[in-house]
């Protein structure tokens, strides 16, 4: 009997459900997204896929051996202010600082941009007589009678959650968990939640705000995986549910409903994942993933093989301080309002036509031009076939609304629509160099890898302006990231830290800090199942009297060997070099955290190679508007190219979910696996 | 007599349009690149700078000007540099006139030769194109020391800029692409911490060096020319964008005041006066009657007080405007040498930036409230800063230096609501950033024993000033510590605007274990500390906006649940 594992990503309007087959066959589903409980679209989803399998539902669970599962349910809570209501216990003195944001304000000109509402108003975070110092040692015991009356009020005033945050429990959990205790006592049926368990580092403004977060989604996210749970099981699932976290690997439901604040980035971290794995599978080391949807694009970087990460993350303008993917957002995408903006120019986004009226080809009462319009104006789009012809696009609604603006820009419609894709492209370019320079790369040797609805008609041109000699699109483009969730392994941060006043602790404190940490990784994942573990160590690191830590990954450390301290410090030299383009070997080198990340490996089914086919011919033509002018492309579908079969742009490959567009010049070439792997010229 | 120092006396004329405007599409793609491009630069600067004022508090800001020095992009870092680049890329042009080539790397600090005030370094670079000047890249950075008679450049002793710090005119640090090792060798003898003058002045031309990167191959694509034209039409709709807002703007003249407490050498309440007078879409801003210059270091320097007038413009515009040279040409300046806003050469003026940009943008939000209601915004705060030195028994032999960043003034409020508490001073405006707490007990001999808001801080109004911070701080060095201090704000509070209340001012002492207190003046030297004193410090908070009696019952109901008043 055949096995299944089974990828669930649940979108804004799609959710959509990928079934790899132990014998390699991979097959996409999609069902309508149910917002006020995204479970039940997720059962449609995966109903959907039984039916595509030609199996009963209970069928396919029972031969599934896996789940993922990618949820926005903790993003959404905190975008819409929907999550819990809770109260803070902070050490006296300091119950400010998550609303004092460490004295930084977002738009710099924008004087009157009122203040956000914090997750805790000020009456419910509530001062508890406790000091503890930098090294552990208390300042100032745990006064029961003052926890006591502060656990007390909060139970008063109601609250679902409570986040403990005392100063310095990065260093010594003891307070916290003393406090957590007598929470949960008086209030059993409250979600709590230690600073010290989420996030054991030093810096109270990202420990505590990470913490309200957690506290804030964690009553929303624990209810909903529940229900996710009960229904699969109800309708005969018996195997493990995995969620993919922040960071890109996967955990138990447990663990993310413990931990809920790791889930906010769960939505975007299936494509990277899959960028990753397409790294593994000969896709070069070097990536930029480019997932353009319908109101904004999310850009990653895959380097030597990698995700690059980080911790510099805001959701919903709130801090999350946990190791996530990094990636950029950019509010553009195919739903992007084009306008003559209050400057007098051209402006494509941020603002979105969003699903409902949507763009005016919807014919849903949008009369403001959109990318989709533009893009259909201009003959890249077949109105009979969107969304596999689930939709009919109106051209003429499109035309109008197209030539409203270019009436206002005083340019002929066709020159306008070039000049909307042409904008969104130039934006999307330069998000990508912004993007790159930040982590101090250079784009020009990276593959782009599109995916997302939208980004096949844009991937080459972007590609072009950034200098990029390589283009691909998955067969799967609409759904890669459920099919990339497949693709990831059981991921377990530890990080604690260890800062003194002085530089390094000894190679003894040092060994005996990072085994800790990878011990008790390794406990966690043995919990989590029984295969291969791995361990990954690193360490957040900084000159002296620099406020910025540099990761420094310490793969290459001989733990056993001398001078433990020395290799660590060069290892940071070597990466300060490598970053920056200096080191400064004098200066005094400080380790603020130690990291180990425990990976649990996962068995992946290999892809089975696309079956010999003779190369198909072109389903039909277009007529298409090209920089250089009116030409006349071949249509082929996407699906019904022969493994190995070239395609010379100008030229359109389309499926049901995605349509990319080939420039004069490009020359895409189909792979085993069902990806256009495309050659894109130099700029001329 | 008052200079009249209009935009059109100042800055170059614009280019005869030789070529017609290119179609919006190319103008909006242009346009988007050019500002992408400054904020590249940024990012590269904030990843390569080595000290922590640079890389922590941004510090710094990036502009691109075109040939006739007109800004044509900057970056939105650090508000008190919006507008004052040009002056820069002008005090070089006019300098090296006739000898500048591709390859030149320029540099300045002087703020009597295109600089704001000595710590902020600029960098300046031509950008070629088709065989002529096109484009200055242009970095300026504030570095943690310039010499000068006290560390970190901040001297209220200065009574002449010589005891400020390195005085630098415009210099040519490198030419055909090579730098000058010998003349930095010597800049950077001349400062007290010479590894992080080099490491963040490579930063800034690497910042700059991207900027003519990306500049070249634009230059290239669509020919210098019709760049040229592009940027002219960019500029003319930036000046529409902005003349629009104006005009809904009431038409009048207003006068108004702002106070310094005083220069530190005894003078007290030196005023900074704007006569504003608003007329159709155009602006003018007289600020000839302000008090003259002071003993003191809180003159400012001709090119920071037109940034401050910018910055006071660009707060009251929406701030989707550019902020580049066509958004600016509606307003005029008016103003007199020799008075506070500008001294003569050789006064010192190292508060400038701070001290009095900030009274300069007072005064004219103050003059302007009945103008633009909905626009203007309660006062922020103003920043007073402590520097503590000496040892520490956990590092022994090793001296510590720690700058206070921490218990930070108010916001203002303004028509959309109550103010930001905590976020600082106008010249920053929420883009400076403190510390962590626990990483300077960490790494300092301090404990803190409170850091929260101060509740009833903020200035009273129908939409209320942001709360001021307090802190209170025990030292527990070994051994007697020193502390100086420089800023503003015990005296003046943030002023309301349209009836709203002053945030109240700052309030700063030193508290003995034996429970005796001394105030703490805003310009002192040599403050002795002892191990086991207290820092307590109440800052002020923002200015209220519109009259308190317009304050909905609700609102006085929330600030007392929440403990806010």
């Amino acid at each position: 009997m055949p096995g299944y594992t089974i990828g669930i990503d649940v979108g804004g309007t799609f959710t959509d459900v990928v079934g790899i087959c132990t014998d390699g066959t991979q097959t996409l589903a999609k069902a309508a997204s149910t917002p006020a409980d995204q479970s039940e679209g997720v059962v449609q989803g995966l109903r959907n896929l039984a039916d595509a399998l030609h199996l009963t539902l209970a069928e396919l669970l029972q031969q599934a051996t896996r789940i993922v599962h990618g949820t926005t349910v903790a993003t959404n809570a905190l975008l819409e202010r929907k999550g819990a209501r809770i109260g803070l216990l902070a050490t006296e003195g300091h119950r400010d600082v998550i609303e004092m944001r460490e004295g930084l304000k977002p738009e710099r000109y924008d004087l009157r941009l009122p203040a956000p509402e914090p997750l805790v108003p000020r009456r419910l975070r509530i001062g508890v007589k406790e000091r503890l110092r930098p090294d552990g040692s208390v300042e100032q015991a745990l006064d029961a009678a003052s926890l006591r009356s502060a656990i007390a009020a909060l139970r008063a005033a109601g609250v679902e959650g409570v986040a403990i945050g005392f100063l310095h429990s990065w260093a010594a959990p003891r307070h916290e968990h003393a406090a957590a205790e007598a929470v949960a006592a008086a209030m059993p049926d409250a979600f709590v939640t230690c600073s010290a368990d989420v996030l054991p580092q030093i810096k109270e403004f990202e420990r505590f705000s990470t913490t309200a977060v957690n506290a804030y989604v964690g009553p929303v996210v624990s209810r909903y995986l529940g229900r996710l749970k009960a229904r699969l099981a109800e309708a005969g699932y018996r195997g493990p549910l995995f969620v993919i976290l922040s960071h890109g690997g996967v955990a138990p439901v447990e663990e993310a409903a413990r931990l809920a604040v790791g889930t906010a980035l769960s939505g975007p971290a299936g494509g990277v994942a899959a960028a990753v794995e397409s790294a593994l599978q000969g896709m070069g080391q070097d990536l930029v993933t480019f997932d353009m949807g319908g109101t904004s694009t999310d850009i990653a970087l895959v380097t030597g093989g990698e995700a690059a990460l980080g911790r510099g993350r805001t959701v919903g303008g709130e801090r999350i301080a946990l190791e996530s993917l990094d990636i950029t957002t950019l509010g553009a995408g195919g739903g992007s309002v084009a306008f003559v903006g209050p400057g007098g120019t051209l402006q494509v986004g941020p603002r979105s036509a969003g699903a409902v009226p949507g763009p005016a080809a919807y014919g849903l009462g949008g009369t403001e031009p959109t990318v989709t319009d533009a893009n259909l104006v201009l003959g890249y789009l077949d109105p009979e076939n969107f969304l596999g012809g689930a939709r009919r696009l109106d051209l003429d609604a499109a035309r109008r609304a197209v030539a409203g603006l270019a009436e206002r820009l005083g340019i002929a419609p066709d020159a306008c629509a070039a000049g909307i894709h042409a904008l969104v492209n130039a934006r999307m370019a330069d998000g990508v160099r912004l993007a790159t320079v930040r982590r101090g790369v250079d784009p020009r040797d990276f593959t782009l890898l599109a995916f997302g609805g939208a980004a096949g008609l844009h991937a080459t041109a972007v590609a072009r302006e950034l200098g990029l000699r390589r283009a691909a699109v998955p067969v799967f483009a609409a759904g890669l990231s459920a099919w990339g969730m497949l693709h990831t392994d059981l991921r377990y941060e530890l990080s604690r830290s260890a800062v003194t006043a002085g530089g390094l602790p000894g190679d003894t404190a040092l060994r005996a800090l990072f085994d800790g940490l990878e011990a008790e990784g390794r406990d966690r994942m043995a919990e989590w199942h029984g295969g291969a573990v791995a361990a990954r160590r690193s360490a957040d690191m900084r000159y002296g009297e620099q406020v910025f830590e540099i990761a420094v990954p310490l793969d290459g450390i001989d733990w056993q060997g001398p001078a433990l301290a020395d290799q660590v410090r060069a290892a940071f030299h070597a990466r300060h070099r490598a970053l920056f383009t200096y080191d400064l070997p004098e200066e005094e080198v400080v380790l603020v955290n130690a990291r180990v990340a425990a990976v649990g490996v996962l068995p992946r089914h290999v892809p089975a190679a696309g079956a010999e086919a003779a190369a198909a011919a072109p389903a039909g033509q277009r007529r298409i508007l090209l920089e250089g002018g009116a030409a006349t492309a071949p249509v082929f579908r996407f699906g019904a190219l022969a493994p190995g079969q070239a395609v010379i742009g100008p030229a359109i490959v389309e499926s049901a979910t995605t349509t990319v567009l080939l420039r004069p010049g490009d020359a895409a070439r189909m792979d085993s696996r069902g990806w256009l792997d495309i050659a894109v010229p130099a700029a001329g | 007599m008052a200079t009249h120092a209009s935009a059109a006396a100042t800055h170059p004329a614009p280019h005869p349009a030789t070529r017609p405007a290119p179609d919006p599409v190319t103008l909006a793609v242009l346009d988007n690149r050019l500002r992408a491009i400054v904020e590249e630069m940024g990012e590269a600067m904030l990843r390569t700078s080595y000290s922590q004022i640079l890389n922590s508090s941004r510090d710094f800001s990036i502009a691109l000007c075109d040939a006739g020095c007109r800004l044509v992009a900057q970056a939105d870092h650090i508000p008190v540099h919006v507008g004052a680049m040009p002056w820069a890329a002008k005090a070089v042009a006019e300098a090296f006139a006739g000898d500048i080539r591709p390859g030149d790397c320029f540099l300045l600090n002087d703020p009597y030769h295109g600089g704001s005030h000595l710590p902020d370094l600029t960098i300046i670079l031509p950008v070629f194109g088709d065989g002529s000047l096109r484009f200055w890249s242009v970095v300026r950075a504030h570095q943690s020391d310039i010499g000068g008679a006290t560390h970190g450049g901040y001297n209220p002793g200065a009574t002449e800029i010589w005891q400020e710090g390195l005085r630098i005119p415009p210099i040519r640090l490198g030419e055909g692409g090579a730098l000058r090792e010998d003349l930095i060798r010597m800049l950077a003898t001349n400062t007290r911490i010479a590894r992080d003058f080099r490491g963040d002045l490579m930063a800034m031309i690497g910042a700059a060096r991207l900027g003519e990167q990306r500049l070249l191959p634009l230059l290239a694509r669509y020919g210098a020319d019709a760049l040229d034209a592009a940027v002219s039409a960019i500029l003319d709709l930036s000046e529409a964008h902005a003349r629009r807002i104006l005009a809904t703007w009431l038409d009048g003249s207003w006068l108004g005041e702002a106070f310094l407490d005083d220069d530190g050498f005894g003078q007290t309440d030196v005023a900074i006066r704007a006569r504003v007078t608003k007329r159709g879409d155009s602006l003018t801003v007289d600020l000839s009657e302000s008090d003259p210059q002071t003993t003191g270091f809180v003159n400012s320097s001709y090119p920071n007080m037109r940034s401050a007038v910018a910055m006071a413009f660009a707060f009251l515009l929406d701030p989707e405007v550019a902020k580049n040279d066509g958004a600016f040409r509606p307003l005029e300046v008016i103003a007199r040498e020799g008075t506070v806003v500008w001294a003569r050469e050789g006064a010192p003026v190292t508060m400038c930036t701070s001290h009095c940009a900030n009274e300069i943008v007072e005064a004219i939000v103050r003059a302007l409230q009945h103008g633009c209601p909905d626009r203007a915004m309660g006062g922020w705060g103003r920043r007073f800063r402590v520097a503590i030195t000496g040892q520490d028994a956990r590092r022994p032999g090793r001296r510590f230096v720690w700058h206070m960043f921490h218990a930070r003034p108010g916001g203002g409020g303004s028509a959309r609501g109550d103010g930001w508490s905590c976020a600082g001073e106008w010249h920053s405006a929420g883009g400076l950033k403190f510390g962590s707490v626990e990483m300077a007990e960490a790494r300092f001999p301090l404990l803190f024993e409170t850091h929260e808001f101060l509740p009833g801080s903020a200035g009273d109004g129908q939409h209320r000033g942001g709360l001021g911070g307090q802190l209170c701080l025990r030292i527990e060095s070994d051994g007697p510590c020193r502390a100086n201090t420089a800023g503003d704000g015990a005296r003046h509070g943030a002023a309301g605007m349209l009836g709203g209340r002053d945030g109240a001012p700052h309030h700063y002492r030193l508290r003995h274990a034996d429970g005796t207190e001394r105030v703490l003046k805003t310009k002192e030297v040599g403050i002795p500390v002892q191990p086991g004193d207290r820092l307590v410090v109440e800052a002020g908070g923002g200015g209220g906006w519109g009259p308190p009696e317009k304050r909905t019952p609700e609102a006085r109901a929330r600030d007392a649940a929440e403990g806010y008043a």
